[in-house]
């Protein structure tokens, strides 16, 4: 246990002056080299043996004291350290800022879900509503009120004063500085003490909210504590006693009696069957379980309040009904400040787009309200603005639209032709080479092997050859196969692997869709065939396209849209790959009708462009009416596709008729 | 026994230690440290004497390193045939000026003494080399983004107009404002005619709509025909070529009155002033054409020159359009801007700006108060001809505009587009009204009906011209036989013909039978 330095220079003086004391004048060697043993944590006796050249006799006396004054010290710092934070918060919690007492002082006291709960932030900051919001800092009763707060304090002072007096004549004994020292670390570790013990009883005789919390028992038993340690009595302000177990009084008869001779019945334990035993022991731990959890533990003596320990069981939680309306007024609230903003936003868009920077001029000329279909305006807006205007402007203005991406230079690619790729390989190659013999002609690289083949293998390895031709045809065997093996390897590590090649196809698919999404729109007389559904879905969702198919008696829709590439491959399926007429297969349905599977046809409404998909994942839905595929189309914002289909349609059976 | 004799005697075979040729101090300095440990004092007295004397040096193992000196010069090679190949892979432009740009960004002097555009380009990309291809691009990004950000800032501008601007404001409030209140009282007593009788008037239009039918059809020209109009009596149709010619046609018979020459090249517009043929005089000014060399002319009746050529476009004029006073002309540029020109002052009273890209078409609202432009970056603006104000902007279409038409009923809008698609805008409400999914390739014109606007025409380069009932937007005809791509249509004033012209250098007449 060795200390740290500046522990050991508040030592210092004490032990200069104890070294004064037993030697009779001051040493500073001996000063030192006390300080040094007990900084480096030795023992008694090896510092007696450690100052013994320099005290002689008196050394044992000297570590004595030494390790007295030591002792003190350290519980004294000890204290201080805890006690100044027990009590810092605590005052805080007292004297907190008034506006905020009542909130903060339940902050600390853990165990209550409701403090909690009210601490949480509120979910609408913009409405301001008192329900949710902790509110001001009324006088409810389970608080305690700023009076009585100052008047504890007031009683707190008093008896710290009365105290230190008491102290101050009990410690005249010691050396002046240590006392002072001493009493200082003490009277903070008192006053918090004493102060929480205050608290606590003040608190365990308001029923109010902390009610409960009242035989949580020691609050602060770690400055209780301290304070024994130190041998002083705690203050007068009595905590809940831990319970002693009562005398055991019998009397003749050999029956428990208590103190006034009456008997007193002690739970019997009757042997039983074990059956029974059990249930007696379930029913307890029923009953246990039903209490409240974790009570045992909050009467240890070692229970820190401050750890916050979740418990094992969660406490049930009540309902909490709120005000009828309450969240329909707040939902209204900021339902209308979104209106407003949106309207802004829509003023200043159209300001933007039309040139007028000054939004409220554009609200003037603006159309005030909506007109019908049927209705006739009394006068036209456009018209309205120029009657209320006196001047007319003579102005051109200019726009610059050139904000719209639209407008953007089209580029192309570098594009090369055959030649031109060819004679770019035959000079970069070149190059490579040339870079190659440099090298080798500075010595910066091993001249490459001589490439040999069975065919110049003579001329290559001549004289070798001819002593032997096995070991050399061998040598060039294996040449060739390295370099078959290394072309080999080069030609695989280009190639994309498994998933790349997989991801390349797909983005060969997947089109770029920026510049608008092609849409086309097929009607087929009659879809009813499964085999003809699956081809028109799988083919759809592997070229990537979304859509919908909408299946109605005589107007069967099938909506894609996708890149142009997908789109033309889709058109050939659905105008040329099926064969949507069907003669007579065998398994016809007695009740389909012949005709529109004989006659069945497939014809393209309308392709084109749109800004952007307004259907997901290919699906399709059947309609029996046309309202409702009306409607299907017209929650995607696509009706006048089917207004399309179905005018031809209709449009188709006139001419046939 | 030998071999004992020959273990004793000789000691084993060392194993070869490595041929050393460095200094021999290391070994010098064991050798010495182990004598001194094993002969404790004897001979290191001597020896340190020897030191301190001077006479015996030792060294701290300072080496002269040689190897790392080669491997130096070898490093130093092979950088320089790295930068050679960075070099190589450079891309330099091959324009002199361009190099000599390059050159200075990078601080460099442009040109040196007798030095060639090819030794320089060899210089810029040595240069470039050493410091990176990126110090030449981020520069040049720098500054593409300066510039862009500089037209940011600048976003709507006004000029002072002139006099004759102001005057023909004035003027344009004065004649379209009795005309809309015209137009709405005649809206709200037809708003009076009972329910039924509207039904049976609109099914009797369906009916005869549905009947219409090819009447006939003429070579107009030995080039595509790009335009036709209707005079306002219906008894003319004026045909624009692409050989620069326009004609003139006789309704219905489809006789030749006229050919007017005077454009070079391709004549995107021919167009009819509102009151030709009904009040004007035959020698005034009755045609206005345009042409995509940029000169626009305007003819009378009697001959087949121009009266007056208007000059002051340098790009393509793609329309020309008449104002329904017959006073002024619009004309739209492919320098993305549309003017408007006053007859009688003969002069370009207004050059509105806007458009981000090429304005294609224009049309006049019935009243005269308001001109609808829509152009090649897909979004159409109408502007206050009286305050020179956009007053509305028209933002759905993917692709270019390239027609407008407005309802004589005033307040609808129809605009066809390069994505297949005609879309009708409420003007009052100011907002898209439906759309029409119309063909399958870019639509070049759209009609209301000139009398009623109960039908809509519409006419694509899918060699098909459609129609359309009004509200409602049901297909009632597909007008097909074409041949090529449908690039003009128009319906006559009087609401019973209906003429397209095509890429098949035809012109078609269709009637109701």
């Amino acid at each position: 246990m060795s200390l740290p330095k500046r522990e050991m220079e508040e030592l210092r003086p004490w032990v200069e002056r104890t070294v004064k004391k037993v030697l009779g004048f001051s040493e500073p060697t001996v000063v030192t080299a006390a300080l040094h043993c007990v900084g480096k944590g030795l023992d008694k006796r090896k510092t007696i043996d450690q100052l013994r050249p320099f005290l002689d006799d008196s050394a044992g006396g000297f570590v004595e004291r030494l390790f007295e004054a030591l002792e003190e010290s350290r519980s004294a710092r000890g204290n201080k350290g805890g006690g100044e934070k027990h009590r810092k918060r605590d005052l805080k919690d007292v004297f907190g800022d008034e506006a905020e007492t009542g909130a903060k002082r339940e902050a600390p006291e853990p165990g209550d879900g409701t403090v909690a709960k009210r601490k949480r932030v509120p979910r609408f900051e913009e409405v301001e509503e008192p329900e949710v919001i902790p509110g001001p800092p009324s006088e409810s009763p389970g608080m305690l009120t700023k009076m009585q707060i100052k008047q504890m304090m007031e009683a707190a002072t008093k008896q710290i004063e009365e105290r230190k007096k008491q102290l101050m004549s009990r410690l005249l004994g010691t050396p002046a500085a240590a006392a002072s020292f001493m009493n200082d670390a003490i009277e903070k570790a008192r006053k918090a003490a004493e102060l929480q013990a205050r608290i606590q009883s003040q608190l365990a005789m308001k029923p109010g909210i902390l009610g409960a919390l009242g035989n949580t028992g020691p609050h602060n038993l770690v400055a209780l504590a301290n304070l024994h340690a130190m041998g002083i009595a705690p203050p007068k302000v009595e905590a809940k006693e831990v319970n002693k177990p009562t005398p055991l009084i019998l009397d003749d008869k050999g029956r428990t009696v208590d103190a006034s001779g009456k008997e007193v019945e002690l739970t019997h334990r009757m042997p039983t069957l074990k059956a029974n035993i059990r249930a007696v022991k379930r029913e307890q731990f029923r009953q246990q379980l039903k209490e409240k959890p974790g009570e045992d533990l909050e009467s240890t003596s070692y229970f820190d309040q401050r750890v916050f320990i979740t418990p094992a069981q969660r406490p049930r939680r009540a309902f909490k009904f709120h005000d009828q309306g309450r969240f329909e007024k707040i939902a209204q609230r900021i339902r209308t400040k979104a209106q407003l903003e949106r309207l802004q936003c829509e003023i200043a868009q159209a300001a933007k787009k039309t040139g007028i920077q000054a939004s409220t001029k554009l609200a003037l000329i603006a159309p005030k309200k909506e007109i019908g279909e049927g209705e006739v305006p009394h006068i036209e807006w456009w018209d309205s603005f120029i009657l209320n205007l006196s001047t007319l402007y003579s102005l051109l203005i200019n726009i610059n639209s050139s904000l719209f991406d639209t407008d953007k230079p089209v580029t192309l690619g570098v594009y090369l032709t055959k030649k031109e790729q060819k004679k770019l390989r035959r000079q970069t190659r070149r190059e490579g080479q040339k870079e190659v013999q440099e090298k080798v002609r500075l010595g910066l690289m091993p001249p490459p092997e001589p490439k040999v083949r069975i065919s110049n293998l003579m001329r290559v390895l001549g004289t070798e050859a001819v002593q032997d031709p096995t070991k050399v045809e061998a040598h060039v065997r294996a040449q060739m196969a390295k370099r078959q093996k290394a072309h080999e390897e080069a030609n695989a590590a280009r190639k994309l692997t498994a998933e790349q090649r997989k991801e390349k196809k797909v983005k060969k698919l997947k089109e770029d869709l920026i510049n608008g999404v092609h849409v086309s729109v097929y009607r087929i007389r009659n879809l009813q065939n499964p085999a003809k559904k699956f081809k028109v879905e799988a083919n759809a969702n592997q070229l990537y396209l979304t859509g919908t198919v909408v299946l109605h008696r005589d107007v069967n829709l099938v909506v894609v849209e996708g890149g142009p590439k997908s789109q033309k491959k889709f058109k050939k399926l659905m105008l040329h790959r099926i064969k949507w007429e069907e003669h007579n297969s065998k398994r016809d349905d007695p009740d389909g009708d012949d005709d529109t599977k004989r006659n069945n046809k497939c014809w393209l409404i309308w392709e084109g462009t749109t800004k952007e998909r307004s259907f997901g994942e290919m699906k399709f839905k059947q309609c029996p009416t046309e309202n409702m595929a009306r409607e299907h189309f017209k929650k995607h914002g696509t009706e006048h596709y089917w207004d399309l289909a179905l005018s031809k349609s209709v449009l188709d059976g006139c001419t046939d008729d | 026994v030998f071999s004992w004799g020959s273990f004793h005697n000789a000691a084993p075979a060392v194993k070869k230690s490595r041929v050393f040729y460095g200094s021999l101090e290391e070994k010098e300095r064991e050798r010495l440290s182990s004598e001194a440990a094993s002969s404790a004092a004897s001979g290191s007295d001597a020896v340190k004497a020897g030191i301190e004397a001077g006479n015996i040096n030792i060294s701290s193992g300072e080496t002269l390193e040689m190897e790392e000196r080669v491997s130096e010069r070898q490093q130093e090679a092979l950088a320089a045939f790295e930068r050679r190949r960075r070099a190589r892979q450079i891309t330099v432009s091959t324009d002199d000026a361009e190099v000599k740009a390059g050159l200075r960004a990078l601080g460099e002097p442009i040109t040196l003494f007798g030095e060639g555009p090819a030794d320089r380009r060899e210089r810029l990309r040595s240069v470039l080399s050493v410091v990176g291809p990126d110090a030449l691009k981020k520069s040049r990004r720098d500054e593409e983004r300066a510039k862009r950000s500089q037209d940011e800032c600048q976003q709507t501008w006004y000029h002072e107009g002139s006099a004759s601007l102001k005057d023909a404001r004035l003027w344009l409030a004065k004649y379209s404002l009795p005309r809309a209140m015209r137009r709405l009282e005649a809206a709200r007593a037809q708003r009076d005619v009972t329910e039924a009788t509207r039904t049976i008037r609109q099914q009797e239009l369906h009916k005869s709509l549905r009947n219409l039918n090819n009447f006939c059809s003429q070579i107009g020209d030995d080039r595509p025909i790009s335009f036709c109009h209707f005079s306002a009596d219906s008894k003319m149709l004026a045909t624009a070529s692409w050989s620069g010619l326009c004609k003139l046609w006789s309704v219905p018979d489809c006789n030749l009155i006229r050919t007017l020459r005077g454009h070079n090249t391709n004549v995107g517009a021919v167009v009819f002033r509102p009151q030709a043929g009904v009040s004007l005089d035959q020698s005034d000014v009755n045609l206005a054409s345009c042409a995509a060399d940029g000169s626009v002319k305007l003819w009378n009746l009697e001959s087949d020159e121009p009266v007056a050529d208007i000059e002051g476009h340098s790009e393509r004029v793609s329309r020309v359009s008449w104002h329904p006073s017959g006073r002024f002309l619009g004309t739209t540029s492919y320098d993305r801007s549309w003017r408007l020109w006053d007859l009688e002052v003969q002069e370009e009273i207004l050059h509105q700006e806007g458009h981000s890209k090429g304005v294609h078409d224009i049309h006049f609202h019935p009243d005269g108060s308001l001109a609808a432009t829509g152009g090649l970056d897909s979004f159409g603006r109408v502007w206050d001809l009286r305050t020179g104000r956009c007053v509305v902007f028209l933002e759905g279409h993917l692709k270019e505009i390239y027609s407008l038409h407005f309802s004589p009923n005033g307040y609808h809008l129809a605009t066809g587009s390069g994505d297949n698609t005609c879309k009708v805008w409420e003007l009052r409400n100011r907002k898209c009204l439906y759309t029409v999914p119309a063909h399958q390739n870019l639509l070049s014109a759209v009609r209301f009906q000139p009398t009623d606007g109960h039908f809509l025409l519409t006419g694509a380069y899918d060699n098909t011209a459609k129609v359309w009932s009004h509200p409602g937007w049901t297909p009632l005809k597909t007008l097909a036989g074409h041949e090529g791509k449908v690039m003009g249509v128009d319906v006559s004033p009087d609401g019973k013909l209906i003429a397209t012209c095509s890429y098949d250098r035809t012109f078609k007449l269709w009637l109701s039978e």
